[in-house]
């Protein structure tokens, strides 16, 4: 029997509030028919239309999509295989801690200083090939390279959750690696994959800074563009899309809840 | 399977867009607010079925760390100021124009075709040019207070909230000038003086701080400050359209006045292209369009007679003779830049 905590349930309430207030205000101040201030003038839905026909910000929301989507995909695959390596091989302690501590570095590493690096190593390799100057590849490798760790942290401790016993029991019953991996690997690990992809595309679709060194001129993000948009002056357009912005976010974050509950494989069955 | 064959065609797509580069384009990397990008673009299209890909920035210095950081060879035109130019060519940022493409590069003035910044006028081909100064609230600014630029940097003066502009050059130079220093002073000790008046100005009350002058004109104009340091032009858009609000005038220590450029950078993909749209920007009409867009003075005589009669008359956007003594080049100060950016770095960080 739970005791009613009040204090415990003030908190909790106003921390949500604190979160998601300013977001709610944004929202109302994009269909506010004033161009400026606070003061309500009438509902509109006129900047959101405005937005629609500015191609500008649609050719921006394109590219932040194709990015997300392109390196969360190389991000995930390449990231669970790094956390099924690092975890079922045995290696020895010392590799073992190296390889912990590597897996790290991207996490911690303040965002300039991984951009810095970045812009570095691309302008040596342009030196090779000119597919390295700036523009989606270059973003596309810069945002795969921290995505990678977030996933593979991830799907690592979803690994260690589920133990190496339903693995030996199906190569007990004669099942070769890519049965393993199909029938059963992957299906126990989908909730680790699921939530790594989900954290890389988030990542991926907020990132500021590492999008500002590599961003070519045909690759602008709506990070980038919001950004540059708010040093001259917040409009409601902006309000709109972000807005928006949190919007789908938010209808993401719904679908794939459902859609992960539905497929999970529990281990207790 | 099927996962791989749909990352193979998003990584396609990804590709796609990048490696098979239009060479029906050309890519402009300019400040912002400065044409009415989407009207020129059309026109642009129209007149030679170029498309015009437009990129924006807010100061010199951003521009330059692009340029840098690889923008050389992703941009076609820059759009750099007067002071900026000598350290472009040094660096070997910007290309030789070739002349002979650009027919009407014989509307420029002489003053503005070859100047000291530029002396073969091989470079760089004239855009607008304007002047820099104080635009204020006239509900909350008297006229008479808004003379001098004590109503920012006197703390017993300072009658109205206000943003400084985000611009190392520009608002050095204004608090040179407060001082009584010259404009361009390459004196450590006077720039450490002036860098010390605007960290002490800075922490004022009245200073919201540092944005660049789009964005502290769109400011004043929406009533979030009372005064800003802001370019003519972008002053005078918001003044011509409120003229019992707003007012924008060079105070009485002085102002400064530049010249923008449009240059082509050192490995520019769309060369020809780029020349089509200096061409096509200096034509007498479209150079007017842009002048009375901006409201910022052109340096084309052929556009003069299409300039908004009112606009030539008015001393905020041509200065007269009287303005003019107060107005002030900006100057490359070669090795001592790097002296003025750290006083600036010390400005912002403290």
């Amino acid at each position: 029997m739970k005791k009613k905590q009040p204090v415990i349930k003030a908190l909790a309430l106003f921390t949500i509030w604190f979160l998601y207030v300013p977001l709610l205000g944004v929202a109302v101040c994009s269909f506010n028919s004033a161009k400026d201030g606070f003061i309500w003038k009438g509902f509109t839905l006129q900047w959101y239309v405005k937005l629609f026909s500015n191609d500008w910000i649609l050719t921006c929301a394109w590219n932040t999509l194709v990015l997300a989507l392109v390196s969360t995909a190389i991000a995930t695959v390449m990231g669970t295989v790094l956390a099924y390596g690092m975890n079922r091989f045995p290696w020895g302690r010392k590799t073992n801690s190296f390889l912990n501590m590597i897996l790290n570095i991207p996490i911690v590493i303040p965002d300039i200083i991984m951009a810095g690096a970045l812009v570095v190593v691309f302008s040596l390799m342009r030196i090779f090939s000119d597919i390295f100057r700036m523009g989606m590849i270059d973003m596309i490798i810069g945002h795969v390279t921290f995505q990678l760790a977030f996933v593979a942290l991830v799907v690592r401790s979803r690994l260690t959750l589920i133990g190496s016993d339903v693995e030996e029991a199906a190569r007990d019953l004669f099942a070769d690696n890519w049965y393993l991996m199909r029938k059963v690997m992957i299906p126990l690990m989908m909730p680790g994959i699921v939530a790594g992809a989900m954290l890389a595309f988030t990542l991926s679709l907020d990132d500021f800074v590492i999008s500002f060194f590599l961003a070519g001129p045909d690759s602008q993000t709506l990070p980038l563009y919001i950004y540059a948009a708010v040093r001259r002056g917040v409009t409601p357009q902006i309000h709109a899309l972000s807005t928006l912005v949190v919007f789908v976010t938010v209808l993401l974050v719904i679908g794939i809840e459902r859609l992960s509950k539905k497929n999970e494989v529990s281990l207790t069955e | 399977m099927k996962k791989t064959v749909l990352i193979v065609m998003l990584l396609l797509s990804a590709f796609a867009r990048t490696v098979f580069a239009n060479d029906k384009e050309v890519r402009i990397f300019i400040w912002s607010e400065y044409m009415d990008e989407f009207k020129m673009r059309d026109q642009f299209k129209k007149a030679y079925g170029i498309n015009a890909k437009i990129d924006i920035y807010e100061n010199n210095e951003e521009m330059l760390a692009k340029l840098m950081a690889g923008g050389v060879s992703e941009y076609d035109i820059i759009v750099p100021s007067d002071y900026v130019i000598p350290s472009l060519i040094r660096n070997k940022l910007i290309q030789p124009l070739n002349k002979a493409k650009i027919p009407n590069l014989k509307n420029i003035m002489p003053m503005f075709a070859k100047t000291t910044y530029d002396p073969g006028g091989d470079y760089v081909a004239a855009y607008q040019w304007g002047t820099v100064g104080l635009m204020y609230n006239r509900k909350k600014i008297s006229d008479a207070d808004a003379k001098s630029w004590a109503v920012l940097f006197d703390p017993k003066k300072q009658k109205g909230t206000f943003w400084l502009m985000d611009s190392v050059r520009d608002t050095m130079a204004m608090a040179n000038m407060y001082l009584g220093f010259d404009m361009n002073t390459t004196n450590p000790a006077q720039i450490k003086k002036s860098a010390e008046l605007l960290t002490q100005v800075k922490h004022s009350r009245y200073c919201r701080g540092f944005k660049p002058g789009v964005g502290a004109k769109n400011d004043v104009d929406a009533n979030q400050a009372d005064m800003a340091i802001v370019y003519n032009g972008d002053g005078m858009r918001a003044v011509i359209a409120d003229k019992k609000r707003l007012g924008f005038t060079i105070p009485k220590e002085g102002g400064e006045i530049w010249c923008d450029f449009m240059a082509i950078p050192a490995k520019a993909p769309n060369v020809e292209n780029a020349y089509k749209w200096i061409n096509f920007v200096l034509d007498a009409k479209i150079g007017a369009q842009v002048s009375n867009y901006n409201r910022y003075a052109t340096p084309n005589q052929a556009s003069v007679k299409y300039i908004i009669p009112m606009d030539l008359k008015s001393d905020e956007i041509y200065p007269g003779p009287e303005t003019m003594k107060r107005l002030h080049y900006t100057k490359d100060l070669g090795s001592v830049n790097k002296i003025v950016d750290e006083a600036w770095t010390s400005v912002k960080s403290h």
